[in-house]
């Protein structure tokens, strides 16, 4: 089979010089082609068949050894070239880098978030097998009530698709035996709950099934961030020995630094060392609800099997046992896979910012592919040059790849470091939807997301600038047809900058939905006055207060010593504070009212419920609307009475007055009496309704742990004073919150407040960027028209029309840029829905305004390059051509 | 602009087989070969490796004239420039010198032609 031209071998070896670079091949491809058909004729013909066979192998293995070798040295070339090309043109590398650089750090600070939080399997064993199971009351709103002990050993024994199932509560507790008595949050959980997570400690052991045992010493699993806080890292914590709930209690073992689900901890306790979970009362009945349950499936389930199982096993539950789930109630099972529970409320909000983060980026690439465009047609002569001398257009390309991947690897540079320096504070900002924040930082996936940004913006514009430059240079050559190319750029480079505006226009919008929002919610009306008021949440030692009359003898002494403080104006306790995070409002409770047929059935739900001294109403400012609020002399005797919120009252009472009804909440045994009503207060949170919330005078249901105090001056100033005053009422207790009213309510909107920012940020940023661009792209195509300019102004155009015409350029860019803009942002701020309040995602004002903001700069944008071409001089414009 | 690639002993080789006269690709080669009995066969992509460094480092050009007998258009000859004959007669003293050290130090005896 052998070629009319050449021989089998002069083919092959022809074939394989196609492996070096195309420079070198052209220099010296058919020179060498020669060089070895003399040699192989030379060889076989006197040396024989062997010394042929070593010749190929030498000549193949040397090709192979060689090529890399030639390639690198003409990347090095092309980046030596690239470096000087870059460094001659500072302004624009450094510009482009920096635009760049910003667009790809806030995608990999965002990614980073994104990945480490919703990507990233989770840091347990087998996380992914995790579910957790839930006990709603569908009826009553409740989205769990918790289980029981006998309901956790049923599903335990009814289970099919589950290898284990573990339980916790919260609880806190007071720990003696440090520098001063503290609060501790602590997790009872059963003895597996640690190996159930795949959970070593970094000290000591965890639980073992010996812990769980009733009447088993006490002990205690430290967190790691307790223990190297609180405990200052003491390597010895081992074997020491606290005092909890009137017994030693003897810590364990340490945890490793991980995500805590579902509550971070200070300590851990077994099950048996909880007073309330080891009571026989609390064990026995099956309607004490208090613990959550995690249940890990069995090997290659799948969970809509589980979700079967474990619903009916529930129901069999529910059906062995009617007594403990009443009708009302509506008690039903969920199963939730863990994973997707940990980040459901993180999210909407971190891919609504890896939306935002996106269109930074894109606006970014837009940008700086109109700086290379202008460079492009600066640099044409430089190319032109280079092509005439003969380097090919495959040479060409390589050439400006190189460049744009040297721009793109320094952007990277930049971007990385910018997401180094945010991290942290993206991290804090996480911590309050998801446990899983702590993970977040910068790891190989997240550097290979930024090697990718920049791999693919290379690409884009390296070959973009490629593709102008042979047209260019195909144009520049003959010089007649520079027309064609100059009005396909100068299109295109009308197309980027109308993309900026649109891009900046979606983003703007997007920020000022949450700016909106967050006014909205800032100004909603919590139903008291936090200015000039102190608060402390503070857990008295219960182990030592076994009566009522304990109770009150405390608060009183409290209340007596707080309000004999100087700078106190008025002071109150109650059994939670207003818009406490912290307390859930406890059970939700229905009520019927005496003389009335309606059963507890038909009655609204009471999702809150206060236990107050007599004057919090006024400290605190919640206007009393009906009757009066409390009086000292309340609850010491009968009848038992209690204030209303004006919801409930509307809600119950709607066409009459509540004052003097009196209502109960066990079936008739105990009456309260109505006495007043008062304002509503957002207890859940400023975003949703006020719950309906009954209070109750301290006296007749003592239990404290807040104080309110309002003060004459700085309520800062106060806050010392009340700390001593309460422990001086009682060593033993543990203040766990002291701040003041105000920093409590900030912290409530502290969230929507932080994404306001960061969108309004990145917002900015691309705003800046396009008005920059289309400022840049105006005053160079003043600049490449100067002698058009300067002749029409020598025919006796006024600079007036001049100015116009630059303006109106301009205008009509911005003006394409905000009507797909507007259009972009009608389509896709509805997936912000979920992240806003009262305002919605097509809300007309903010489209309005963000459309004249745009307009606004865009005009001022232009004016400057409008005016420079207004003041050519006609005859140096000519004469400098 | 300086040497920065040191000079391997099949580039020297090189510059020796043109320190006499320019010669073409196939004809330094087949030099090489013959000055050293076999003992260095360099491959063409060696060669031209080695040529082209040589070039880029100006130790060689390309001849302006090439010998009258020979008139393949294809072939380009090699001529050995001022700069690379300084390069190559320091390399040989250079080697001169540590041979001479070698027989110092009793390492090798006399001359002795192989």
């Amino acid at each position: 089979m052998s070629s009319p031209k050449l021989p089998l071998g002069d083919r092959f070896y022809a074939g394989l010089l196609r492996l070096l670079p195309f420079d070198f091949r052209s220099e010296f491809g058919s020179e060498m082609e020669e060089v070895f058909r003399e040699q192989r004729a030379e060889t076989a013909g006197r040396r024989g068949p062997a010394a042929l066979a070593k010749m190929w192998a030498t000549t193949v293995g040397d090709i192979f050894r060689m090529a890399p070798r030639e390639h690198l040295s003409v990347l090095a070339q092309d980046a030596r070239y690239a470096l000087r090309m870059m460094r001659r043109n500072l302004g624009y590398t450094v510009a482009a880098v920096l635009i760049l650089g910003v667009g790809i750090g806030v995608n990999t600070s965002i990614f980073s978030a994104v990945y480490n939080v919703l990507l990233k399997p989770l840091p347990y064993m087998q996380g992914d097998d995790l579910v957790v199971v839930r006990q709603p009351a569908l009826k009553t709103g409740v989205p769990n009530l918790g289980f029981s002990v006998r309901e956790i050993e049923d599903l335990r024994q009814r289970n099919h698709s589950l290898s284990g199932l573990v339980e916790y509560h919260g609880m806190n507790f007071t720990l003696f035996g440090g520098s001063e008595p503290r609060r501790v949050r602590t997790g009872v959980v059963s003895a597996n709950f640690f190996d159930f997570f795949g959970v070593k400690p970094v000290l000591g052991r965890s639980f073992v099934a010996d812990d769980d045992r009733l009447g088993a010493p006490a002990v205690l699993v430290v967190s790691y961030e307790y223990w190297r806080k609180m405990l200052g890292g003491d390597p010895n914590i081992v074997g020491r020995v606290f005092q909890m709930n009137d017994r030693p209690h003897t810590v364990v073992g340490v945890l490793p630094p991980i995500p805590q689900y579902p509550n971070e901890n200070d300590v851990y306790m077994p099950t048996s060392a909880c007073p309330t979970r080891s009571s026989p009362g609390f064990i026995a009945t099956r309607t004490s609800r208090m613990m959550s349950l995690f249940g890990r499936m069995n090997p290659n389930t799948p969970v809509e099997f589980c979700r079967r199982d474990l619903n009916d096993a529930a129901r069999q539950i529910r059906q062995d046992n009617p007594a403990a789930y009443p009708a009302n109630l509506g008690v039903d099972s969920s199963v939730a896979l863990l994973r997707q529970d940990l980040t459901q409320q993180a999210r909407p909000m971190l891919l609504v910012l890896l939306g935002a983060a996106a269109f930074v980026l894109l606006i970014a690439c837009a940008n700086v592919a109109n700086l290379m465009l202008a460079r492009m047609a600066r640099r044409e002569q430089e190319l032109v040059i280079r092509t005439a001398v003969g380097a090919g257009s495959g040479r060409l390309l390589r050439q400006l790849l190189t460049e744009s991947f040297l721009m793109a690897l320094l952007a990277a540079a930049v971007g990385v470091a910018f997401a180094f320096g945010t991290t942290k504070l993206l991290a804090d900002f996480s911590s309050q939807f998801t446990p899983r924040s702590r993970e977040i930082g910068v790891d190989g996936w997240v550097l290979a997301f930024a090697a990718l940004c920049a791999t693919a913006t290379t690409v884009v514009f390296g070959s973009m600038a490629a593709l102008y430059a042979r047209g260019d240079i195909a144009a520049g050559l003959k010089d007649g047809g520079r027309t064609g190319a100059d009005r396909r750029r100068s299109l295109t480079r009308g197309a980027l900058i109308a993309a900026q505006v649109a891009f900046s226009f979606i983003l703007l919008t997007g920020a000022g939905l949450m700016v909106r929002s967050f006014l909205q919610l800032q100004s909603v009306d919590a139903g008291f006055s936090p200015q000039r008021v102190f608060a402390i949440r503070f857990n008295l030692n219960w182990s030592k207060y076994n009566d009522n009359a304990h109770f009150r003898q405390t608060f009183h002494r409290i209340l007596d010593r707080v309000q004999q403080q100087p700078g106190v104006a008025m002071a109150a306790v109650a059994s939670a504070l207003p818009m406490d995070r912290d307390f859930q409002g406890g059970r939700p409770q229905r009520f019927r009212v005496e003389g009335d047929p309606r059963t507890e059935a038909e009655s609204p739900t009471i999702r809150a419920t206060r236990s107050v001294s007599p004057d919090y109403f006024q400290t605190l400012g919640i206007p009393v609307i009906a009757g009066r609020g409390f009086r000292d002399d309340d609850g010491r005797r009968e009848p038992q009475v209690a204030v209303i919120s004006r919801s409930l009252a509307a809600a119950r009472w709607p066409h009459e007055d509540p004052i003097g009804h009196r209502l109960s909440f066990d079936g008739g045994d105990t009456w309260y009496q109505i006495v007043g009503v008062v304002g509503d207060v957002k207890e859940n949170g400023l975003a949703k309704e006020a719950p309906l919330e009954i209070y109750q005078p301290l006296e007749q249901a003592p239990f404290v742990s807040a104080l309110v105090a309002r003060s004459v001056g700085d309520p800062a100033a106060i806050g010392g004073l009340l700390r001593r005053a309460i422990l001086e009422a009682d060593p033993d207790t543990a203040i766990s919150r002291f701040e003041t009213l105000e920093e409590e309510r900030d912290a409530a909107v502290s969230s929507p407040r932080i994404l306001a920012r960061l969108f309004t940020g990145f917002a900015v940023l691309a705003f800046v960027i396009a008005v920059a661009g289309i400022a840049s792209m105006l005053a160079l195509w003043v600049r490449q028209r100067k002698r058009e300019i300067g002749i029409r102004m020598a025919l006796g155009a006024s600079p007036r029309s001049i100015v116009g015409e630059v303006v109106r350029r301009g205008m009509v860019l911005a003006g394409i840029g905000l009507i797909a803009g507007a259009i972009g942002a009608s389509q896709l701020t509805r997936w912000m829905k979920t992240l806003l309040f009262q305002v919605q995602p097509n809300d007309v004002a903010t489209f309005a305004i963000v459309g004249v903001l745009l307009l606004t700069a865009a005009l001022l944008a232009c004016l400057a390059p409008a005016r420079r071409a207004s003041r050519i001089d006609p005859q140096d414009a000519l004469r400098a051509e | 602009m300086g040497n920065q690639t040191p000079l391997t002993p099949a580039m020297f080789n090189v510059l020796l087989a043109l320190a006499s006269e320019d010669l073409h690709g196939y004809a330094i080669l087949k030099d090489v070969d013959e000055q050293t009995n076999g003992e260095v066969q360099l491959s063409t992509g060696t060669l031209y490796g080695i040529i082209k460094r040589l070039v880029a480092e100006g130790l060689i050009v390309e001849a302006r004239r090439r010998p009258a007998e020979h008139d393949d258009p294809r072939r380009r000859y090699y001529h050995l420039t001022d700069a690379g004959r300084d390069v190559a007669v320091a390399e040989a003293r250079r080697m001169e010198k540590l041979v001479a050290r070698a027989r110092s130090r009793q390492l090798i005896r006399a001359y002795k032609p192989l």
